[in-house]
């Protein structure tokens, strides 16, 4: 395997490189049920997280996973109030390379933000969400996680339910389910499926043709709120109606057995309902502690430094 | 020094035929006084061997962003005209998105002025914008800009949103008998696009520019050049359907020409690979299918000139993220090198292609004489070497920006000389 620098994406990574990351998250993850859960692995390094997105969940998963492997962090401030462009995205790379520090976290709203900044610096970039294009550590703990439920991802089906169009989870998790042997199918009304994805993978159009597909697992997308305010569909609530998971639809995944998977943050009464939260057979709690194992093995594998990280 | 000139054992290009002419042409002063087989006496010639080399009548470009005024960090109209030189281009025509925009008889004059202290001073035109500040709303003073020179009317880059304005302008430009040319889009399906809107926008996560945002304007701008007669020039033709439409308005006989930009045939969305800003235009590169479509289109002589849309821009501006970078490339330089690598040197067509499609048809669009290579003709051609190559380096460019897919590669094929009636403007 040879040494990588950057994840920008998952189209990039061999098998040899997911197998590395999805097994070497498993001692990671042992080490939460321990009383001290930290090991030195990354003593000295330095992680920064630069977010022009403003996003909790992600920041501090990266954030615990690189203090548990005794990386040092620190989080460089955008100021969110100015319209931030790709040149000050450079001149502001200029400023931590000159930082030395080893491993950038980046989020930015701007499609291959990342892949601009792993050209311009040694240090190892980390994609944490750019625009509609990848969220690869989304997509390996998503696989991850599928990985603990189910022995065998081969053959197995997840229908991802919602904004396609506009979704890097939905790009990044389908590609790497895919490479794990899984099948997977898209549900979203017409104005935010994609006119051009693979053939491979079944559209449909509302939940009844979908549940006859047969998914063992159902991926609801968040429904971002500026998409209310396009005319991608008329309302919320219709929208809840027609492709949310009602209460109607939980009870029918609970009938068949079928597991639920969010990348969180959620939208109560949208895509999900309370009940939905509920549910017995919900993973969203476990993605989330899978994240920071995840984190943890990427950090692990990748090499500040390393030649050829661009994909 | 003498003024009369052997081009000795040259292969001539010409419009009428794909098959090339052996000939030793002598020139004298501005004018080719002789064309034959074989011209034995030419006494205080200076002979120029030109074994193996191709002679084409000069080229001339309709679709030119020269920058001039106001955005020079790009381009200037000198710096434009040695790009021009050498690419082999001896005449081009500029387009009016400049800053302040060329929308009134004062900045025609202007650039006009620029122009005529370069080389090819009398060789480089301008458009005139159709809308005051290219906003769509109220039509320039077109009457004005015409009697300072200029020699068509655009809102280049941008489409007239408001087709009453259009149609307007329409009618003006046809009774002041200037071609007026369309940048067609429809702004709302394009939104915010900065790709070809297919697979690869939805692999790299990128909003997309739908085919159907210039097909549908190509239609109605179409439509609109049949209701009023002005002559229309559609710019930039990147689908197969947009294509087909112009093809069957010309069979209807209605007054309309096309452009096709030798980037659009050979590159397609997929080249854009992993955010490379040098394949970021509008119109955005189409797929494999559109580049087949209108290679063979410009073989059947559906397109009426090859024009490069040279829309330079700085390393900075390009070197962001794909989605903020502008729009645009530079073609003057690259473009017959390009031609020939990908298309005349393996046999896909002829000289005769790049002659009437890049020299004698742009040229008549604008009612200007063609320059053949023949006795009594004006001496505007260049001489090209089929067996060296080119490296467009930082060195070689002589743009100020060197935004283009070509930057550091190697094309088969030299511009070795450009003569321009009493010169040889280059010679390497």
């Amino acid at each position: 395997m040879k040494p990588r620098k950057d994840l920008l994406d998952i189209q990039s990574l061999t098998d040899e490189e997911i197998e590395f990351v999805l097994e070497n998250a498993v001692p990671f993850k042992d080490l939460f049920r321990r009383s001290v859960k930290k090991v030195p692995t990354l003593k000295g390094r330095t992680m920064l997280t630069l977010f022009y997105e403003p996003s909790t969940r992600t920041r501090s998963s990266f954030e615990v996973a690189a203090s548990r492997l005794s990386a040092d962090v620190t989080h460089f401030d955008v100021e969110s109030s100015s319209v931030v462009k790709g040149e000050s995205v450079l001149d502001t790379v200029e400023t931590l390379e000159a930082m030395r520090v080893d491993y950038i976290v980046v989020r930015h709203k701007q499609a291959g933000i990342p892949n601009l900044i792993a050209k311009n610096t040694a240090a190892s970039v980390i994609n944490a969400g750019d625009g509609w294009h990848a969220h690869p550590t989304q997509a390996l703990l998503d696989g991850f996680t599928l990985r603990e439920v189910f022995k065998d991802l081969r053959g197995a089906r997840c229908l991802i339910a919602g904004d396609i169009q506009h979704s890097r989870v939905a790009r990044s998790t389908s590609l790497l389910l895919r490479r794990l042997g899984m099948n997977v199918a898209y549900l979203a009304p017409g104005s935010l499926m994609p006119r051009e994805i693979p053939r491979e993978i079944p559209q449909f159009g509302n939940w009844t043709d979908a549940l006859e597909w047969k998914p063992d697992v159902v991926y609801l997308l968040r429904v971002q709120s500026e998409r209310l305010d396009e005319p991608f569909f008329p309302s919320a609530a219709e929208y809840h109606k027609n492709y949310g998971l009602t209460d109607a639809r939980v009870q029918i995944l609970r009938e068949r057995g079928i597991y639920l998977m969010h990348p969180g943050p959620v939208n109560r009464g949208v895509e999900i309902t309370d009940k939905g939260m509920d549910y017995e057979k919900s993973l969203i709690n476990q993605q989330v502690e899978n994240g920071i194992a995840v984190r943890m093995s990427v950090l692990y594998w990748l090499r500040p430094g390393a030649q050829g990280g661009e994909s | 020094m003498s003024n009369k000139r052997l081009y000795r054992g040259a292969s001539i290009a010409s419009e009428d035929s794909p098959k090339l002419t052996r000939a030793d042409v002598l020139v004298e002063g501005d004018r080719i006084i002789g064309v034959a087989a074989k011209i034995e006496k030419a006494e205080g010639a200076e002979v120029i061997d030109c074994s193996g080399r191709i002679l084409m009548p000069a080229m001339f470009d309709i679709h030119v962003h020269a920058r001039e005024p106001g955005q020079e960090e790009k381009e200037n109209i000198a710096t434009c005209a040695e790009a021009a030189i050498n690419g082999g281009v001896t005449g081009f025509v500029m387009m009016p998105n400049t800053a302040p925009a060329i929308d009134n008889a004062g900045v025609v004059r202007g650039v006009l002025e620029s122009a005529r202290r370069t080389r090819i001073g009398a060789g480089i035109y301008t458009t005139g914008a159709i809308t005051k500040g290219r906003n769509g709303e109220e039509l320039a003073s077109i009457a004005g800009m015409k009697a300072a020179g200029a020699v068509m009317l655009t809102d280049d880059g941008f489409p007239v949103d408001n087709p009453q304005v259009l149609r307007r302008a329409m009618e003006y430009a046809r009774d002041f008998d200037l071609p007026l040319a369309s940048h067609c889009e429809v702004k709302e399906l394009s939104g915010k696009g900065a790709m070809h809107e297919g697979s690869v926008s939805y692999a790299l996560g990128l909003h997309g520019i739908p085919s159907i945002s210039e097909e549908i304007c190509i239609a109605r701008d179409i439509r609109l050049a049949e209701y009023t007669g002005v002559h229309l020039n559609i710019q930039h033709v990147t689908t197969a359907l947009g294509m087909e439409t112009i093809k069957r308005a010309k069979d209807r006989g209605i007054r309309v020409t096309c452009e096709i930009a030798p980037h659009h045939l050979i590159f397609n969305h997929e080249d854009i690979g992993s955010y490379d800003t040098h394949y970021k235009m509008n119109p955005p590169l189409r797929t494999k299918e559109d580049n087949a479509a209108l290679l063979q289109g410009l073989i059947d002589g559906w397109f009426d000139v090859i024009a490069t849309d040279h829309a330079p821009h700085t390393e900075f501006e390009k070197n962001q993220d794909f989605a903020s970078a502008p729009f645009g490339i530079t073609g003057l330089e690259t473009a017959l090198p390009s031609l020939y690598d990908y298309f005349i040197s393996k046999g896909i067509f002829g000289w005769d292609v790049i002659v009437k499609r890049y020299s004698a048809e742009p040229r008549r669009i604008f009612k200007l004489p063609p320059v053949p290579i023949v006795e009594g003709g004006a001496a505007e051609f260049i001489v090209f070497n089929p067996e060296r190559s080119t490296r467009f380096d930082r060195d070689f460019m002589k743009s100020k920006s060197v935004n283009t897919p070509f930057l550091d590669k190697e094309l088969k094929g030299m511009v070795e000389r450009v003569v321009y009636l009493r010169e040889e403007l280059l010679s390497r």
